[in-house]
């Protein structure tokens, strides 16, 4: 579900704008008018299309070659000068006396700046790592008390956590109940089905002692390095990177994703965002459905 | 096989220190053989470059240079006494170009992985509204004020706008006019939101580098840059009908990244059907 810039330009470009380097939206300078027959329809959309910027979509699919290039270009227009000057039959010394001495030299600094600058590209470029896809079982459960919002709004948080995210299984703990274990799973030895989630083991654990004590969401960016990994023994055996996310004070979201430092910050965000809500809609409903227990006696 | 350049020590603050030796003369070259089993890429240190002035920002250096060498080439070429030969040609077209190049660098590596994002900046007069209609239910109502707050605290975003089924919930920085009551704004905003069409939009729009647009949409607030439109489809098998829409806009160009937009599409998700 990735949002592209999907609508065609349907427009008449005028084609002088396009020179110049910074794309901007050129509006039309007549909009579409699509007649609506009847009032109820919604009015039609007028107003600017997007409009494709063929370098940053030649930048962003071509990342090594574009950080390259300025190394290119730098590196064969050196090449040309001391060519020029050798073609030219004039002697290749660098001293400013004569105006080809200068222009030579400027050129020089030029391609020296731009051989600097593809060199620096290069070293901050951002290290890829490659995804590991995670051994188990692919599992879907649900605690079945759960009324249909609530599934929903967990089924929600799978959903945009696996699509934003490399996040490749979810468990969610609250009140002692394992309310959702969906995604990968690790496959139990003994009858090659799902590992069941042992609530009373887990809280129990260190992990999840250390997550409500700090009260903040815990990222362990590479799993294997962690030694309270047994105590997560329902994700998959290679899963690389973990979020603790707490649920408040009650529960805890264990989020496995399958890249090592897969999260990025503004994934931590959003998952503490949603952790928050969720733990609102949660608590609500627990404390509901005990005040409707306690009712019945 | 691995070719690393050294600069020692490795700072990102280039200051005159003690251990002068953290220049760019003294560079060596090591060649080593190593068992990269990952990848074979080149491993390069190099040393950054900078001023050390705050505020001043290092990556536009090459348009800086491609400005003033440019400039020095040109009055070269028109002080060079009369007959200019061939080959001072070649090479200042040569120059021209590569000073064209240069000034276009910082722009090309705005859109490598890893660049910095700017900043988005907040307007300075206006001040924020947070306007929700009255028909809908106190758990929708619950979850849209829960939406656009984490809308604009996750993301470079400081208007949001969402609609569903004709009912609104504003909040952020909007230019409309002051002295309305909650319920007041609410139509207005609608009237406005209904002559611009939005509700027909059928596929996600994005503008990363938005410039002002005709009147309608004039309830942006000044400075917006970048704009990001996504439609709540109501029923997947029935693509053609929207239910409402996400607008989010920004004051930063560039503000909403590839895992940005699929994050706003899961907020808008939660509102579908």
């Amino acid at each position: 579900m990735e949002a592209r810039i999907i609508l065609q330009i349907q427009i008449p470009w005028n084609p002088n704008r396009q020179s110049s380097r910074r794309p901007s939206l050129h509006l039309p300078r007549s909009f579409i008018r699509a007649s609506s027959s009847t009032s109820q329809k919604p009015r039609s959309y007028k107003g600017p299309k997007p409009s494709t910027n063929l370098v940053a979509d030649f930048i962003s699919s071509n990342d090594d070659l574009a950080r390259s290039l300025p190394i290119y270009v730098g590196g064969a227009s050196l090449l040309a000068v001391l060519f020029n000057r050798t073609v030219s039959g004039i002697a290749p010394v660098a001293d400013a006396s004569s105006s080809q001495s200068r222009a030579d030299l400027l050129a020089l600094g030029l391609a020296v700046t731009n051989l600097l600058t593809g060199l620096v590209w290069l070293s901050i470029r951002p290290k890829s790592i490659t995804p590991v896809n995670p051994e188990g079982v692919d599992c879907k459960v649900v605690d079945s008390d759960l009324p249909v919002s609530i599934v929903s709004e967990l089924l929600w948080a799978w959903e945009s956590l696996k699509v934003a995210t490399c996040c490749k299984s979810l468990v969610i703990v609250y009140n002692g109940i394992c309310l959702i274990q969906i995604g990968m799973v690790a496959e139990s030895p003994q009858d090659k089905k799902r590992v069941i989630v042992n609530t009373d083991k887990l809280m129990q654990g260190s992990v999840y002692r250390g997550v409500m004590k700090s009260k903040a969401q815990s990222y362990l960016a590479n799993l294997s390095l962690y030694p309270g990994r047994s105590e997560l023994a329902f994700l998959p055996a290679n899963t690389q990177a973990v979020i603790l996310q707490p649920l408040g004070d009650k529960g805890i979201a264990v989020i496995g994703g399958n890249t090592i430092r897969g999260f990025t910050s503004s994934d931590q965000a959003w998952i503490s965002s949603i952790g928050e809500k969720l733990d609102a809609t949660l608590g609500r409903y627990f404390i509901d459905s005990a005040e409707g227990s306690r009712e019945n006696y | 096989m691995s070719i690393r350049i050294c600069n020692l020590p490795f700072n990102s603050s280039f200051a005159p220190q003690p251990r002068a030796r953290v220049s760019s003369r003294s560079t060596r070259v090591f060649a080593r053989t190593e068992n990269d089993t990952q990848q074979q890429q080149l491993n390069l240190s190099v040393l950054r470059f900078t001023f050390g002035i705050p505020g001043l920002d290092e990556s536009y250096l090459p348009r800086w240079l491609g400005y003033g060498f440019g400039s020095l080439l040109l009055l070269n070429h028109f002080s060079a006494s009369a007959p200019i030969n061939e080959p001072q040609l070649r090479s200042e077209a040569l120059g021209i170009s590569l000073a064209a190049f240069s000034i276009a660098l910082p722009y090309i590596g705005k859109f490598l992985k890893g660049s910095v994002v700017e900043q988005r900046t907040l307007p300075e007069e206006g001040e924020q509204v947070f306007v929700i209609s009255s028909n809908i239910g106190d758990s929708l109502k619950e979850d849209l004020a829960w939406a656009t707050y984490v809308l604009l605290r996750n993301t470079s975003t400081i208007a949001v706008l969402i609609s569903i089924q004709g009912e609104l919930c504003v909040r952020g920085y909007w230019n409309c006019p002051d002295q309305m009551s909650k319920a007041q704004l609410h139509d207005w905003f609608k009237k406005k939101v209904d002559e611009i069409g939005l509700a027909d939009v059928k596929e996600t729009l994005y503008f990363p580098q938005y410039e002002g647009s005709s009147a309608s949409w004039d309830i942006l607030p000044d400075g917006t840059r970048s704009l990001f439109v996504q439609p709540l489809i109501q029923d997947i098998y029935e693509p053609q009908k929207m239910d409402g829409f996400l607008l989010v806009a920004s004051t930063a160009g560039y503000a909403y990244s590839d895992k940005d937009r699929a994050w706003i599409g899961a907020m808008a998700e939660k509102f579908r059907g």
